[in-house]
Parts: C-alpha cells; sequence; structure tokens
C-alpha cells in the first residue's frame, strides 16, 4: 500500500495546523460557527444532532494493522468506544470534541492518515473495490490510479468550491463492487485488444433526491489521460455546473440539462488543450506509484486444501462462514475474507475499539498486514490462505465478528439516521436491527440467498437505498416517521434505480412489509439460483404490489 | 455614476503588502462613458460594447462569476487588469477562470480578486494566478497586516501560478510549473 514519504508528512503537518488554527480562532470566538462551518467541512467535522461528528479518510479503504490500532485508540480515548464505518469506505467517529478534533488530527497524522475533503463541496475520499490487488477476476489494481487521483486532488486550487461535492470511484473489474455508475465520475480499469490499460469514464451518476445512473462518456481513455480527462471534467462542472439550488447542484444534474452529446463536446473541447499538458502522466510515474501496491509474496500454501475441507466438515458453522464470507483469490491457495460488520441485531457498520484492534492482530499475522473497508460496511481481509483460514475464524468468534451473513439479507447498509444525523427524517438504525433480528435465522437467509437491504433515513440517500435490491427510505409525514420500499435497485455493473412499489409503511410495519417481499419473491422464483433481483426483473413489482397491498392496488 | 471599486474599509493586498495607491476605480454604471486618464475598470458586457478606438484606453475589466473569459481572448494584450468575483466562500467559479486567464489566455497583468476575499482562500487563490486582493473581511485584514497567510506549500498538482523554485507537487516530485 502507500506510504508517505516526506512530502506527504509535511503535508498533512501543515494541514494539521492550518485547521488547528481555525479550530482555535472558533474557540476563541474570531469568527462565528457560520464562517467556520466551511472551514470544519474541508477537515470532515460536521456538527451533528447531539454532537460534532468526525470522518476520518480511508483512501480507497486500504489501510494496515497500525492504523486500524491508532481508529481503535481514538476510539477509546476520544469518542465512546467505538467507530462507525462508512459507505465512503470511510470511518466517523460521533462523539469528538470540537477541542479535540487537531489532537485527533496529530494522532492520525502519526500513522499517514487524516480527514481531508471528506466532506465540504471538493472532490472527495476517492473509493476503489474493496478486493482490490486480490480479486480473482480482476484486470489490474486500480489503487495506484485511486492514489494519483487522491493526491491530485488534495487541495486542490482551483476545485475546492466546487458547485457540490464530487466523488469518483474506480474498479478494475468487470464485476463492479465499487458501485461507479452512481458516483460523479466512474472509472473502470480495463484492457484493450492490445492490452494497454486505460479506462472506461462514465460520468453524472449519482443518488440523493434525483438519482440518475451515470453516462458512459469514453469507452477507453488510456491511463496516461487519467488526469488531464479528469481535470477538463472538474474544469466544465466548476464553471457551469448550477449554484443557484443546492439539489440541482451535483454533476448530474449539469449532464442532465447540458445533453450528454453537448457536455461530452465541452469536455472534450476542454481535454484538447490539456491532454499533452503536465497533467500527463508518463509510463515512470505510473510505475513509481504502482510499485507501492505490489502483490505482497503469497508463498503456496497447498496444504490448506485438505485441511479446510476437514475443518468445514466438523464444524457446519465454520463451513457456512467459508461459503458465505470467502470469495476467490487470484492465488488459488488463498481467500479474501469478508469480517461482516453486520451482526445480528446489531448496527451496521459499527466496530468498538477491541474489534478493531482484534481485526488488526489479524491482519498482521495471517493477512499480509492490510485490511480493506468496504462501502458495504464491512471490513475485508484481502490476503489470507485456506490454511488459516479456521484460525481466522476463531478469532473473529471471540470477537463477535464472525457473522456467517456477507451478502445476505441481513448485511444491511443503513445511513446513521436520525440517531445521529441533523438532516435525517426518519430512524435508520433500529430499522436494520429489526429486520436482521426478523431474519435472524443464518439457515433462512442462505435459503434467500443474496440480497442486498439498504436504507436511508433521509432523501440525500446515504444508505443507497436506490440502488438496494429493497431499498428503504424513511421520511417524515405529520410528524410521524414512515418508509417508501423502492425495489429492483442495483449498484453493480448493471445498476438500476429502484421503483417505488407503493404506499410507505409505519416502524411497525415496515418489518412485516419486508417479509411479505421476501416471502413473495420466494413463491415466485424460478429456483435457488435465481435470485432476488434476477426474479424481480423477470416477474416486475406487480406480485409484489399484489402481496403487499392486496389485489385491489391493480386498479390502482 | 461611479462608485469605487474599495469602499473606506476595503484595502488593497498583493504579495508585496498593502497598496495605498490603487488607481482603480469600477464603473457600474453602463451610462458612464470611459474619459479622461482614470483608470477604470469595466463589466465585462459593458467592455465588449465599447468601439475600437475607447477599447485601446487604458481599462480593466471586471468579470462575474457566469462570465466567459475567453470573451477577452482578442483584448488581452490591451488590458492591465482583470478583476474576477468571489460572490461568497462557494462560489469558486473565479478559482477556474483565473487560472484559464494564466494558463490558457497567458494574461500576464494584474488578476484581481474582488468580492467576498476570505483569509483560508487567498492561498488558492494565489496559486490560481491571482496577483491583487481587494479585501473587506477583517479577520482576512488582520491577519494580512500581521503576515499570517494559512497557506499549505506543500502542493499536489501543477496550478496556473508556477511552484515556488524550491516547490514540488505530487506523485512526481519535481518542481511544478503551469499546467
Amino acid at each position: 500500500m502507500y506510504r508517505y514519504d516526506e512530502f506527504d508528512h509535511d503535508f498533512v503537518q501543515q494541514r494539521v495546523a492550518q485547521y488547528s488554527d481555525q479550530v482555535e480562532r472558533r474557540l476563541s470566538g474570531e469568527i462565528t460557527e457560520d464562517a467556520f462551518k466551511p472551514l470544519r467541512l474541508m477537515n470532515g467535522v460536521y456538527l451533528q444532532l447531539h454532537a460534532y461528528m468526525l470522518r476520518v479518510a480511508i483512501p480507497y479503504g486500504t489501510l494496515n494493522s497500525r492504523q486500524m490500532r491508532r481508529l481503535a485508540r481514538i476510539a477509546r480515548d476520544y469518542d465512546k468506544g467505538y467507530g462507525h464505518f462508512t459507505t465512503r469506505q470511510n470511518i466517523q467517529y460521533n462523539w469528538p470534541k470540537l477541542s479535540d478534533t487537531p489532537k485527533i488530527l496529530e494522532e492520525l497524522a502519526e500513522v499517514e492518515m487524516h480527514a481531508i475533503q471528506t466532506s465540504g463541496n471538493c472532490i472527495r475520499n476517492v473509493s476503489a473495490d474493496h478486493f482490490s490487488g486480490a480479486a480473482a477476476d480482476e484486470v489490474a489494481d486500480p489503487r495506484p490510479y485511486a492514489e494519483i487521483l487522491r493526491q491530485w486532488s488534495s487541495n486542490h486550487p482551483e476545485y475546492s468550491f466546487l458547485p457540490r461535492k464530487f466523488k469518483i470511484a474506480v474498479t478494475g473489474a468487470e464485476r463492479d463492487r465499487a458501485a461507479i455508475q452512481v458516483h460523479d465520475i466512474g472509472l473502470h480499469l480495463k484492457r484493450d485488444d492490445n492490452g494497454a490499460l486505460g479506462f472506461a469514464v462514465y460520468v453524472g451518476g449519482g443518488q440523493g433526491r434525483t438519482p440518475m445512473i451515470a453516462k458512459k462518456i469514453r469507452d477507453f481513455l488510456p491511463e496516461e489521460h487519467l488526469l488531464s480527462y479528469v481535470t477538463a471534467i472538474m474544469r466544465v462542472y466548476n464553471l457551469h455546473g448550477r449554484r443557484d439550488n443546492k439539489y440541482k447542484a451535483r454533476i448530474k444534474i449539469l449532464v442532465h440539462e447540458t445533453g450528454t452529446e453537448e457536455f461530452v463536446s465541452q469536455i472534450e473541447a476542454e481535454w484538447e488543450k490539456l491532454k499533452d499538458s503536465e497533467l500527463k502522466l508518463p509510463e515512470s510515474d505510473l510505475a513509481a506509484i504502482a510499485s507501492y501496491f505490489q502483490p505482497p509474496e503469497l508463498q503456496d500454501r497447498p496444504e490448506g486444501w485438505s485441511g479446510l475441507a476437514s475443518a468445514k466438515k466438523a464444524d457446519p458453522g465454520f463451513a457456512a462462514w467459508v461459503h458465505q464470507n470467502v470469495t476467490p483469490h487470484h492465488h488459488p491457495d488463498y481467500g479474501v475474507v469478508t469480517i461482516s460488520l453486520k451482526p445480528i441485531g446489531g448496527i451496521p457498520g459499527d466496530a468498538s475499539d477491541s474489534q478493531m484492534e482484534a481485526v488488526a492482530d489479524l491482519a498482521e499475522r495471517f493477512a499480509h498486514d492490510e485490511i480493506r473497508v468496504s462501502h458495504e460496511q464491512n471490513l475485508v481481509l484481502p490476503h489470507v490462505a485456506f490454511a488459516d483460514l479456521e484460525k481466522v475464524y476463531r478469532a473473529l468468534l471471540d470477537v463477535e465478528l464472525a457473522t456467517a451473513n456477507a451478502g445476505l439479507v441481513s448485511d444491511i447498509i443503513a445511513c446513521p439516521g436520525l440517531d445521529y444525523c441533523a438532516l435525517a427524517n426518519a430512524r435508520s438504525i433500529n430499522v436494520a436491527q429489526d429486520i436482521s433480528n426478523r431474519f435472524a435465522s443464518l439457515e433462512r437467509q442462505r435459503d434467500i440467498g443474496e440480497l442486498k437491504i439498504k436504507i436511508s433515513g433521509c432523501i440525500n440517500a446515504c444508505g443507497h437505498h436506490h440502488v438496494g435490491h429493497i431499498g428503504i427510505l424513511g421520511v417524515e409525514k405529520k410528524g410521524a416517521e414512515l418508509y417508501q420500499i423502492t425495489l429492483g435497485g442495483s449498484g453493480d455493473e448493471n445498476t438500476s434505480i429502484g421503483q417505488i412499489i407503493g404506499r410507505g409503511f409505519a416502524p411497525d410495519e415496515i418489518t412485516n412489509a419486508v417479509e411479505t417481499i421476501v416471502e413473495t419473491y420466494l413463491g415466485v422464483r424460478l429456483n435457488a439460483d435465481e435470485n432476488f433481483l434476477a426474479a424481480y426483473r423477470r416477474v416486475g413489482p406487480q406480485p409484489f404490489k399484489d402481496a403487499l397491498y392486496g389485489e385491489t392496488s391493480k386498479a390502482a | 455614476m461611479t462608485e469605487t471599486l474599495f469602499p473606506a474599509e476595503t484595502r488593497l493586498w498583493t504579495q508585496d503588502g498593502f497598496v495605498e495607491d490603487d488607481p482603480w476605480t469600477i464603473v457600474t454604471d453602463e451610462e458612464t462613458t470611459v474619459d479622461g486618464n482614470a483608470k477604470q475598470v469595466l463589466p465585462l458586457a459593458t467592455y465588449l460594447e465599447l468601439d475600437d478606438a475607447s477599447r485601446t484606453r487604458a481599462v480593466g475589466v471586471l468579470l462575474g462569476p457566469a462570465d466567459d473569459v475567453m470573451d477577452l481572448e482578442p483584448f488581452l494584450d490591451r488590458l492591465d487588469l482583470i478583476a474576477v468575483t468571489f460572490p461568497a466562500f462557494n462560489d469558486g467559479r473565479a478559482f477556474s477562470q483565473a487560472s484559464l486567464l494564466r494558463s490558457r489566455l497567458g494574461f500576464q497583468g494584474d488578476v484581481r480578486a474582488t468580492g467576498d476575499v476570505l483569509i483560508d482562500q487567498v492561498p488558492l487563490m494565489l496559486r490560481c494566478g491571482v496577483a491583487s486582493f481587494a479585501v473587506t473581511n477583517p479577520t482576512a485584514l488582520k491577519r494580512l497586516a500581521e503576515g499570517r497567510l494559512p497557506g499549505i506549500d506543500a502542493y499536489y498538482q501543477p496550478a496556473a501560478a508556477p511552484a515556488k523554485s524550491a516547490g514540488k507537487y505530487s506523485w512526481r516530485r519535481a518542481p511544478g510549473a503551469a499546467a
């Protein structure tokens, strides 16, 4: 993974000093909260319902054990002993004191971390496939490009006050695990017929109150043009994106209102002037960054195969976990382990200080010191030998992190909702917990199969409900919480926006409604291999409407 | 009617310090004609409507955030000053306008920041090629007077204003030049 050099250390130290000075001005009363707000937001500090919240960047979701231990220590020393991993592969602390935030940043800087650009109308932390560098189906590791984008966008003088926030995601496999088509810019790293690397470029995707699927504006952009092309997009957006209405300020609206063809011609015209500038990436630049992301030297461990088979036979719980939470690695003796942060009835994405430390220990002992945060709010150990899987599983069991539910109905994405967030209209966490408890049986969950439930507590869609197979949106109606259901959304290579199925449900009805939907699916599926999304796409919404609202809904 | 570009509490700052005898005056009334030796700053639309003879006089141009800097391309060699406008902290269009003036159009004259010029944005404005600053914000005035610019002098990307000779940027760790 990337290691800071003197330059990076210097940059982050200067940023901490700059921010400390800004906090000092606020605490002394020299500036008002209004004036402080844009400054703190550039550094990931939000004011929530009950306290300040600090969002720490985990670039493309990659970190090592030392960094994870530091995150644990910060949770213990400055928060209530836990942190919340987010859909942007970051971590949020919900209870820091404003006066402590500069100290927290100093602690982070010591382990090459920061909170820069985790909020504000700037280019946010670049996200990437959480299986990068490990997945069997990967063409190339997207993280070097994410790192180049991270560096280039850091404190960018021209693009720090954009019309609205700007999110970039990169993936290196046909199977899109980074939801690139619902990002402002999505980059799909691939090879052309000659084996050269480049990107399919998607622009203008996003969720929020106006969900849109990104338009593919380039099928193959050679890798050396990454920064010049992204700069061209940023410049057109910065100059022409709407600033009269914050709900229409994302680039998706600009693309939509300008028309894709005209928008692309503006980008291409700007890019013509930039493509041979200093932003062009020579092979040596790319190689220099890629060298940080060399795969670990994985010894052959063929003995793992037979041991794994007998261990699975002896312990059905272990077998279920391997089946559900371990995915193929490019090395045949290894697997990619998903550590579920979705215990039955738990808060999605939360981890305690001791859990974080346990994961750090495991990464160090069994996973080449690498940890990933997934946008589905789980953790990942990307390189674990089959021979070590059982030890990892036992250790995870000890800290209640061995739930075998990756990709199943209880692997729910949920935003913090009205329990924390000042923007929320409804609670999200309790809905996730209720659904998780309702489907507590892992056997039942496995029978249901792959099913992604995503819950947002308001229209801003931080819980990605638009791309949930089952999406749940909390709204406020006449002073009460109401939950609207969308079906058929997906954030993968076949991205789709879920369709609203009908009137919403009260807090005490929503879990029943989800169960009704699941039972309806089980009734209509052709066989156990047809997952929820495939079945929904085949049969459409009607059977689900009938089940939820009665046959009369046909007339409606 | 004319009004001064910088009311009493506005001071002009450059990297050499505060400037006390700034000659420029912004002209907001379209009726005003360009006359005498006054150094006047005209809104872009007014400037574009001038006949060629009037344009040869010493004038500057004020760009609004929505104006297209490329409209000035034919006239750059006659302009001494182009002012850009930051209407509020969150309107960053002038960062791109200034960058384009410098790096795309090669404008050599003064690029001036007007509007809500805030101390935390001044270092970024400098990097985008802004050379002078009409400042009214009290905190900004105080900090500038104390010589305390809250910038970060490690740059991760090329920008319109070249990095200082010792400066390096980004993955390349090389001295920066205009892009």
